[in-house]
């Protein structure tokens, strides 16, 4: 019950990150498929080279400025799908967004519905969280969510007299029915927040953030983890992939800033807290295979999804099902065509985060593949 | 996305306040002397004086979203018979006072319906939920502002699946509104072809089977399920495709589809099947074409599972969580009797012996929590971003349920919210929130003192237990508010 949830000395499920890379994020030239020559016919100005790539699987390669992911990719905590995406053919961010957001043309948000469904829903005060100004529509509809800028959001304020708590504590014990627990409840989460931000934060195992806006919200992500306040989920976004132009002079910036937080991310939690925090990254959609004459790409269909952490048992592993880039017909006007829906690569994560969840009422209209 | 002149002009008023036709109320809000209105009631302000819940604070508990000030004094003027006798016929109230408060929302009185495309999406939201804020803590007619609360949970919306952005606002003023306190049937038909709805449980998709494309069951089910009979009202899968057959071929005019009317719900006999049905074991004969769609509300609305279920939800919102079942069969049978009349129903619950000796133990969903501090203080709130936010971190934020069960009206699911609670109280009570006023000093003063405030929030005299904790507090008002009684009505 509500008692048990916050005083546990773990959150009984385990943490749902996810990153939304939003512009649409070229998937082929962050996980090369160097052993398609078709890649390199379609890109021959910003085709990563065979040489600068670090080598995945024999067919893929990881691109440089993702290096720091490597390592979690060869200790079987990182998987990677390709040609993944939507079912949306719009090419637009903002349709593409929405719709991969709301999970379809459903009411309210995937994450939020996931959250209010499952059954122990509303039992954490701290439920969910965006890092950022404003909740992102994928947390619609979820029992309880902030946006917040600092974990200091979360308190009462500085201003609160000395008396103020005990007086309240002193109240709730008293009270008859479901509020005295849930009164003890808040009680102790309040105490724990106000703990967290009391003393300055140190990241565990040398885990390095850097000053970035993506790697401080992933810090505070992790300080809510670390401080056992009920986190169910939270959601990061990281922009600027929208690569019409210079592909590697847009993209190589948010690539550095997604594998450095990442990198940090997952060293700061240690192997037993990534065991029991999922972080999924995705984006609306991926680019056209071919590329364009300012040396950038336009918007097209599949792209890569990732997955680190969470006790998967797919790591280590580039999930696709490859399309000849020569010879197979590609999307549209030449895109990368979609042959993993989305949906189908959440469900087996929210299943692990909640195991009687009805992933019916989390995407309504859409028949998982398994 | 075009930009339409309407666009432009509720781009600038998002932005600026006090800027445009929606400004001007607003600023004259502002330049209104503080806490002074017709409607707060502090020239008579009467905290109840006994140690226990009276009849008089019970019954404002349980019809209204908490006393304001003065709204004690009045019940005991007409008595707590005629006061309820009152409530129940709203259109007898004069509520000029809120429409003026609320007429600068110009979107929630656009017609056509299709002009409302013209609008920004989020600022139709923002616009539906000030008014839906500010006419619960305004409104004379409580019980009305209650019925549609509870109507809008019965037949929830969440307006952000396709076009229902657009069409909520005309569903929120023809459905909810206009039949809170009517007839259920007439509630019942206006909801089922409300495009709203018909965007949002996809009816306007329903079509006659074609091939391998077979109707959207959609609406059916959520029609019997969660609108009439309830999911142990004795249906069979059977029923619900009957039912979906049945009302194949309405269909709305899409946003990206049509250039006129969009909005608009028409019937189309070529894709309605028009072959015979059965529902609920009553045979429906081939050809009767969109008369099927009465066919059906009539036998859901005259069943009796229908009946019990609605009086079961109607006592759980003003009487228990676990209502005894006498009394749910009283109101279940008022409701057969009088073929679905809600005021005769509510009528039927409020003069049970139940309703009037279930004194507190019901908790208050967030909305009810922030509204009933609103008014019980007497503040001025533009219900704007800040105040809304906290709705959203309750998870509370009117039109923001995704499914169609609507909020959860038992307490378990909201425990989790106190947190957010007393950061609302304390800010409330001491910095203040952004866009919401409230003079603690002259409210006490207006009260009669320190220990009358407090009966007024907590519906009774103080313990001395209490007394002490509020001056312990440092910050009594807040104290207040954020108390477990204050949780409860």
């Amino acid at each position: 019950m509500l008692t048990t949830f916050i005083n546990q000395q773990q959150d009984p499920a385990g943490t749902l990150v996810v990153i939304f890379l939003r512009g649409g994020a070229d998937g082929l030239n962050m996980i090369v498929p160097y052993g398609d020559d078709g890649y390199y016919r379609a890109r021959p100005g910003i085709g990563i080279r065979r040489e600068n790539l670090l080598d995945l699987d024999g067919f893929f390669g990881l691109n440089p400025n993702l290096a720091a992911l490597h390592p979690w990719w060869k200790a079987g905590q990182l998987s990677i799908t390709h040609c993944a995406g939507s079912e949306d053919e719009t090419r637009s961010h903002f349709e593409a967004q929405d719709f991969m957001e709301h999970g379809g043309l459903a009411a309210g948000g995937w994450l939020g519905r996931f959250l209010r469904v499952r059954p122990d829903a509303g039992q954490s005060p701290l439920t969910a969280v965006a890092i950022g100004p404003q909740l992102p529509e994928c947390l619609r509809g979820a029992p309880s969510c902030a946006a917040i800028q600092s974990l200091e959001d979360f308190g009462l304020g500085d201003q609160v007299p000395a008396g103020f708590l005990p007086q309240l504590a002193a109240l709730y014990k008293s009270a008859p029915g479901v509020l005295g627990p849930a009164g003890q409840s808040a009680l102790a989460a309040l105490e724990r927040i106000n703990a967290l931000t009391r003393t300055p934060y140190q990241p565990a195992n040398a885990a390095d953030y850097g000053t970035e806006d993506f790697s401080s919200g992933l810090r505070q992500v992790v300080r809510l983890i670390k401080g056992r306040v009920g986190l169910q989920a939270a959601t990061v976004d990281l922009g600027g992939w929208d690569s019409h132009i210079t592909s590697s002079v847009i993209m190589d910036t948010p690539m550095q800033r997604l594998s450095r937080g990442l990198h940090a991310f997952a060293t700061d939690l240690g192997t037993e807290e990534l065991a029991r925090t999922s972080i999924v990254v995705m984006t609306e959609f991926g680019r056209r295979v071919a590329e364009n004459s300012a040396l950038g790409t336009d918007h097209g269909r599949g792209s890569v999804m990732f997955q680190l952490g969470g006790g998967q048992p797919g790591g280590g592993k580039v999930h696709a099902t490859w399309p000849d880039l020569t010879n197979s017909p590609l999307a549209g006007p030449g895109d990368l065509p979609v042959h993993h829906n989305y949906r189908d690569l959440l469900a087996p994560i929210l299943r692990r985060q909640s195991p009687a969840v009805d992933l019916t009422k989390v995407f309504p209209g859409y028949s998982l593949v398994a | 996305m075009s930009t339409t002149r309407r666009h432009f002009l509720q781009a600038a008023t998002t932005g600026g306040a006090l800027a445009g036709a929606a400004g001007f109320s607003l600023l004259s809000h502002v330049l209104t002397p503080l806490l002074s209105g017709p409607d707060d009631g502090f020239a008579s302000f009467q905290p109840p004086d006994s140690s226990e819940t009276d009849d008089a604070t019970h019954v404002l508990n349980r019809l209204s979203f908490g006393p304001r000030p003065g709204d004690r004094a009045e019940l005991l003027r007409l008595g707590t018979r005629g006061w309820i006798q009152q409530q129940l016929q709203p259109e007898t109230i004069d509520d000029a006072w809120t429409d003026a408060r609320t007429r600068h929302f110009e979107s929630l009185n656009v017609w056509p319906m299709g002009e409302l495309l013209e609008y920004n999406a989020k600022e139709l939201l923002d616009q539906l939920t000030r008014a839906r804020i500010l006419r619960a803590v305004h409104s004379r007619r409580q019980l009305h502002e209650v019925m549609v609360d509870f109507w809008s949970d019965h037949f929830n919306i969440d307006p952000s699946k396709g076009d229902s952005k657009w069409l909520k606002p005309a569903d929120d003023k023809t459905v909810i509104r206009a039949h809170a306190m009517g007839n259920f049937r007439e509630l019942l038909k206006a909801s089922a072809l409300s495009p709203s709805m018909l965007w949002y449980l996809d009816g306007r998709v329903n079509r006659r089977a074609s091939g391998t494309d077979k109707p959207n069951e959609n609406y059916a089910r959520e029609l019997l399920e969660l609108h009439t009979l309830g999911v142990d009202g004795g249906y069979t899968q059977q029923d619900v495709m009957e039912v979906a057959r049945c009302l194949t071929g309405w269909t709305v005019r899409a946003r990206d589809k049509a250039r006129f009317a969009v909005g608009k719900v028409e019937f189309a006999a070529d894709l309605h099947d028009d072959g015979a049905k059965t529902v609920l074991g009553t045979a429906i004969p081939a050809g009767l074409g969109e008369g099927d769609l009465e066919r059906v509300l009539d036998l859901v609305c005259q069943h009796p599972a229908t009946a019990r279920y609605l009086a079961g939800k109607l006592c759980r919102r003003f009487i228990a969580e676990q209502p005894v079942g006498t009394v749910v069969q009283a109101v279940a049978d008022t409701f057969t009797a009088t073929s679905g009349d809600i005021k005769k129903t509510l009528q039927t619950l409020f003069d049970s012996t139940e309703f009037m000796a279930a004194r507190g133990g019901k908790v208050k969903r967030p909305f009810h929590f922030v509204v009933s501090t609103l008014r019980a203080t007497g503040a001025r709130s533009d219900a704007g971003p800040v105040l809304q936010d906290y709705l959203l971190r309750m998870g509370h934020a009117p039109f923001q349920y995704p499914t169609p069960d609507g909020y959860p009206e038992e307490a378990q699911p909201w425990m989790a919210t106190l947190l957010w609670r007393w950061k609302f109280a304390l800010e409330f009570s001491g910095p203040g929130l952004k866009g919401t006023r409230v003079d603690p000093a002259w409210l006490t003063a207006s009260a009669g003192g320190p220990a009358r405030l407090a009966a007024h929030f907590l519906g009774r005299r103080p313990t001395p237990a209490e007394s002490n904790a509020l001056v312990a507090s440092g910050q009594s008002l807040g104290l207040l508010i954020a108390s477990p009684a204050f949780q409860t009505f």
